[in-house]
């Protein structure tokens, strides 16, 4: 909302500065977006008075004028104007004046004026001319240039034509919060000035008694109806008719205020309907009245209307339950939204009606909306206007009207409103307010704020009967009054204060604790955090299902067909930025996220919570000229064991052969589903060379995915922390030849389970095929070790254990040993 | 035979001299000394020596074994340290080359922010709570006293998913999740994204972060006087403690009185710049006293109970705190921009 410094002060006798005034303004909730300080487009310019006209001698459109300007002056000067006549009052611009000429309509900026070069005397056609008579394009203020731009008798001769019209201004562009549409006027924003700095409000004093109406019978007599049907949406209708009116320009300062304040001049009609809104917050409507079938309003729903055609000439498709105003037959305007085309005020328009009512808001809003249109009026209507102003709109209208269209009133004022507003009483307990505020507050204080708000403030001592007023429908209970004497008080009077715990000490999150070591521990392993969106593709979704075999959440309203579904894995997204990445010469990617996943549709949306990540290019750097390694399914296998081994998941954690169905989209030979006592946890292979080459990844791409929930949740089993052993163990080595299909953990396992009480423990540490190994074989080399509690074991202990499980080794796996 | 040994013995000396070489000095070792060697052939000769000579040959084999190999070992200590020598003058690394590095993973921005602002909630007394981003009409906007034709319950504001589902846009459903299952006193914080449809650009995201934080206890307990104390301390902790906080009177359909907070300008010190768009302020978060009915739609009754609310973006905190002005920079994962981290 833009409001005119010098309009706010005919109603609140402003002392502070700009600043000062912004800085309590925001912070009483009215914030102040912007200040703009208005300066004329011109410089150097007075009022004058032509004195006398002659036609040139050598030009038949040209004129001699003599101009004086105050203190007796004569100035000679050619003006090509059509309508300057002898008598008249114009702005001139003297020898020297700057014109910056910026039709905005507002005066300019005049920022540009340094550079516009001063006016000159000149030659016209051989005769000297000392200045120059202006139109309103030359001063900036419309692009009207059909003739010089008149002033009113009374002008000051020779006063400065900024001075005299009062162009130099501020306005402050505020930031208006939905719940005060009271504020959405320069009387509201006045009056919270004047709550805040303890000044006095000076109301206009618009009484309907001041209404004029010519005798029913007299001349000009009109005699309009109006007939309320949906009161339900429409509480309130006033209207007042008035004719003799002459459709025109309205005077500057008119045009110049509603410049300012971002509305459009239209006529002299339109614009004190804007003016009044702007100024009192009460939306008008003018009915050019001979287009009023049988003289008659009728406020009811659009019912059969189907279809209305409003002013900016667009048709507009109606339901049944919109509200209208129409006549006996047809619709005219659209209630508080836009008026019609057909019956439009336009430059033949004798007569009016004019309309100021209460509509409901939510019906305004939801009309509004359906239909993508919204104006100056819904604007203020969906946000509620001052219940009761309806009649001192049309006061200030009508008065306005008479003095810039030659209006009059031509029917008594029409006022239908079946029921009187209700008007809450609200509770104000005291001690509630300190208790809430923490702020110890006077209570003559309290109630001071609260009538310089407009509030009717009864009672006593602990506890006031507020009655908030009618243009405060968003004061409803005590946290609202609460907040209004907050407000106004000032929030830097509330101290601060520490609080306390009210929950005593934080509860230990385990949760928060187990994340934060986990982002740590991927972290240590090299792979960095990403942070992708939740949206995925109908695509992602059908390559990259997740853990889950459910439909994907889809998106009634998406962005766009990439982001229509909620992803139901977070590998896509590791792969898009991948795939940024390598768009931006990255040879490298190794990355991971823990974030929400979504299945299910209509029924039931659940979310999953996953920790996934990628890995790209080189893992390990070996160190100049020494080759390092890169990523595949051995490097993130790697990531992974480190991370459980961390955890204390070692030995619960199992990867066995991933089956290709579940997991199409990794390569079939080299993905291993993980399991956690049993349970699947996920998957982590490398990419199928098929999607890596739908996907343009050149290069090994190794992927994994885990059920983060489910590692939140699982505790494993507390494991009983042993003493290091006091006695020396003994390794003895085995090298086995078995059928090439049999996992190494098979192997392991099978020497694992052999009972042999020294047997310590069983480590993997060769695989071989080819060379010496046949074909359809490979060779596993086996570290095993033995040691006892109690002593030192000797050689032939050793030898005696180790050959009894070499043998059962090789006949429990059907292996050889490799010669 | 004393003079054969006498003569091996000045022999082997003078082939140990100073400059001798470290086959030389092996070739005297198995000359002399060796399993074959001269010495021992001697003792294995002694049954041919005469009986009264014998411990006097012996003495004197063992006096020039125990000469020989004293001096050998002298000798090799001597070459073993002139080798040392040598290589330390002549083995020179390059120590500008780069070291072997160890791979390490950057933790994105937003979760540093976000963990960093979390640690300060529950120093000042929060839990965490985590609530879910797929939520329905009532906990998104009814229950938190959203008017039923509240623009943000629009399509253009809001994305839905289908059964009367949405995602939220505001981690505000946390107060509605948390209260409706548990009874004040509470000081809860709830992070999480949220989502609205704008276009991934500069200025929005369609998914974002924030941190929802409430405190609840008995009328009187927990005061605005508490939630200015608590905010400041706050976001004082953030941008530094000589931060200038404002309180702005403001409205949000969930909280009464409500209050935006701003600090003074990071970047021009509340001079006026483009970024607080000349007022000097920025604004952090929004705030305000839980509204009556909020606390109404969880069953807690605004006469006994009263309590504080904030929202906050982590974003926001995040471009504020790195000098970050592009959004995108934060879902788009270039390494080039986390590595900085």
């Amino acid at each position: 909302m833009k409001v005119a410094l010098s309009w706010l002060k005919e109603f609140v006798p402003i002392e502070s500065n700009v600043a000062e005034l912004s800085r309590r303004l925001s912070v009483a909730g009215l914030e102040v977006e912007k200040v703009e300080r208005i300066a004329p487009a011109f410089v150097g310019v007075v009022v004058g008075k032509v004195l006398k006209v002659e036609r040139h001698p050598d030009a038949e459109r040209l004129n001699l004028c003599e101009v004086e300007a105050g203190s007796g002056e004569r100035f000679h000067v050619v003006c090509g104007a059509p309508n300057v006549t002898a008598g008249m009052i114009a702005p001139f611009a003297r020898v020297g004046a700057r014109l910056g000429g910026k039709a905005d309509g507002a005066g300019g900026n005049g920022g540009n004026l340094e550079a516009v070069a001063p006016l000159e005397a000149a030659v016209i056609r051989g005769v000297r001319s000392e200045g120059m008579l202006c139109s309103e394009r030359e001063l900036g203020f419309s692009d009207d240039h059909a003739g010089i731009m008149s002033l009113d008798r009374d002008a000051p001769l020779g006063t400065d034509l900024t001075t005299y019209l009062g162009i130099e201004d501020t306005v402050l562009d505020i930031a208006i919060t939905p719940n005060r549409g009271d504020c959405l006027s320069i009387l509201g924003v006045a009056r919270e000035i004047a709550a805040l700095f303890d000044l006095k409000l000076k109301l206009p004093k618009l009484d309907p008694s001041k209404l004029k109406p010519v005798a029913s019978n007299g001349e000009g007599a009109m005699s309009p109806t109006v007939e309320l049907i949906a009161a339900d949406l429409c509480p309130r209708y006033a209207a007042l008719a008035m004719n003799g009116i002459r459709i025109g320009i309205s005077p500057l300062w008119i045009r110049r205020r509603l410049a300012l304040c971002g509305m459009r001049p239209l006529n002299n009609v339109v614009d004190v309907t804007n003016y009044v809104m702007l100024e009192l917050g009460q939306p008008l409507h003018a009915f050019d009245f001979a287009k009023l079938d049988g003289g008659k309003i009728v406020v009811r729903r659009a019912g059969d209307d189907r279809e209305f055609v409003t002013l900016d000439q667009s048709s507009r498709k109606l339901e049944p339950s919109d509200l209208v105003i129409a006549d006996q037959q047809k619709p005219l305007a659209i209630a508080g939204i836009m008026g019609g085309l057909n019956s439009e005020v336009s430059d033949s328009t004798s007569s009016i009606l004019l309309e100021s009512a209460y509509f409901d808001p939510i019906t305004i809003a939801r009309t509004g909306r359906r239909l993508g249109l919204r104006s100056e009026a819904s604007y203020r209507f969906e946000r509620g206007v001052d219940r009761a102003g309806q009649v001192a709109a049309l006061v200030r209208a009508a008065e306005l009207i008479k003095k810039t269209a030659h209006g009059r009133e031509g029917a008594p004022l029409i006022d239908v409103q079946p029921e009187a507003a209700q008007r809450s009483e609200i509770e104000l307990d005291l001690a509630r307010l300190r208790a809430l505020l923490g702020v110890e507050l006077q209570p003559g204080e309290v109630k001071r704020r609260l009538q310089s708000l407009g509030m009717t403030v009864t009672g006593g001592k602990k506890k006031f009967v507020v009655v908030p007023p009618s243009f405060r429908p968003d004061v409803k209970e005590f946290a609202d009054l609460a907040e209004e004497v907050a407000r106004v008080n000032g929030l830097e009077e509330v101290p601060s204060a520490m609080p306390p715990r009210p929950g005593g000490a934080p509860a230990q999150d385990q949760r928060r604790n187990f994340i934060r070591l986990s982002r740590e521990l991927m972290l240590g392993c090299g792979l960095t955090e990403v942070k992708t969106l939740a949206f995925a593709s109908p695509q992602d979704n059908r390559v990259f299902p997740g853990l889950i075999v459910a439909p994907a959440a889809v998106v009634t309203n998406p962005l766009s067909a990439e982001l229509s579904e909620l992803r139901q894995s977070l590998i896509p997204g590791l792969i898009a930025a991948l795939r940024f990445n390598l768009n931006r010469q990255a040879d490298a990617f190794h990355a991971f996220e823990i974030g929400k996943v979504f299945f299910g549709g209509d029924s039931g949306v659940l979310e999953g919570y996953r920790l996934a990540g990628l890995g790209y290019g080189q893992t390990v750097f070996g160190g100049i000229g020494q080759p390092g390694i890169n990523a595949g399914f051995f490097t993130m296998k790697g990531v992974l064991e480190t991370y459980f081994e961390a955890l204390g998941f070692t030995k619960q954690v199992e990867f066995t052969r991933a089956d290709a169905e579940s997991v199409s989209y990794l390569h079939p030979g080299k993905a291993a589903a993980i399991n956690l006592e049993g349970q699947r946890l996920g998957y982590v292979g490398e990419l199928h060379p098929e999607e890596a080459l739908r996907l343009e990844i050149g290069n090994d791409c190794v992927l994994f995915e885990l059920d983060f929930a489910y590692l939140i949740a699982y505790r494993p089993r507390f494991a009983a922390v042993a003493a290091p052993p006091r006695f020396p163990a003994v390794r003895r080595d085995m090298a086995l030849v078995l059928d090439h299909d049999v996992p190494a953990k098979s192997a392991l396992d099978a020497v694992t389970r052999i009972e042999a009480p020294l047997l310590e423990s069983v480590e993997l540490f060769d695989a071989y095929e080819g060379g010496s190994v046949p074909t359809g074989k490979k060779s596993l080399a086996i570290a095993c070790r033995y040691r006892a509690k109690d002593r030192t074991l000797t050689d032939e202990e050793v030898n005696r254990a180790h050959a009894k499980v070499v043998e059962q080794t090789l006949r429990s796996l059907g292996a050889e040993l490799r010669k | 035979m004393k003079d054969q040994l006498e003569e091996i013995r000045r022999q082997a000396l003078t082939e140990l001299g100073d400059d001798a070489g470290p086959e030389q000095i092996e070739n005297v070792r198995v000359r002399v000394l060796g399993r074959s060697g001269e010495l021992t052939t001697i003792l294995r000769g002694m049954n041919q020596v005469p009986v009264a000579d014998r411990p006097e040959i012996g003495r004197m084999v063992n006096q020039i074994k125990g000469e020989l190999e004293a001096r050998i070992e002298e000798l090799q200590n001597r070459l073993s340290r002139a080798e040392l020598e040598r290589s330390l003058r002549e083995e020179r690394l390059d120590v500008t080359l780069p070291g072997v590095r160890v791979p390490r993973g950057r933790l994105h921005p937003i979760t540093r922010t976000e963990q960093r602002m979390l640690d300060i909630l529950v120093g000042l007394g929060f839990e965490v709570a985590v609530t879910p981003d797929v939520e329905d009409d009532f906990h998104n906007f009814g229950a938190l006293n959203f008017p039923p034709d509240h623009p943000a319950r629009e399509m253009q504001d809001t994305f839905f998913l289908g059964g009367g589902q949405l995602l939220r846009t505001h981690t505000s459903n946390g107060q509605i999740r948390v209260m409706e299952h548990r009874k004040p006193p509470l000081a809860v914080v709830c992070p999480g994204n949220c989502y609205r449809p704008d276009e991934l650009s500069v200025r929005y995201s369609p998914m974002f972060t924030q941190i929802e934080g409430f405190m609840v206890d008995r009328a009187g307990a927990v005061t605005m006087a508490h939630l200015k104390g608590a905010l400041s301390e706050f976001v004082r902790e953030i941008f530094g403690a000589d931060t200038k906080v404002r309180f702005r009177a403001s409205f949000f359909p969930f909280t009464e009185p409500s209050a935006e907070l701003d600090i003074n300008c990071i970047f021009c010190g509340g001079a006026g710049c483009r970024v607080c768009k000349t007022t000097g302020w920025i604004e952090i978060l929004g705030s305000g006293m839980i509204h009556p009915n909020v606390l109404r739609a969880v069953g807690c009754d605004p006469e006994q109970y009263q309590g504080f609310a904030f929202g906050i973006g982590v974003e926001r905190v995040a471009q504020l705190t790195l000098g970050v002005d592009d959004m995108r920079l934060f879902f788009e994962n270039d390494l080039r921009f986390l590595n900085q981290f």
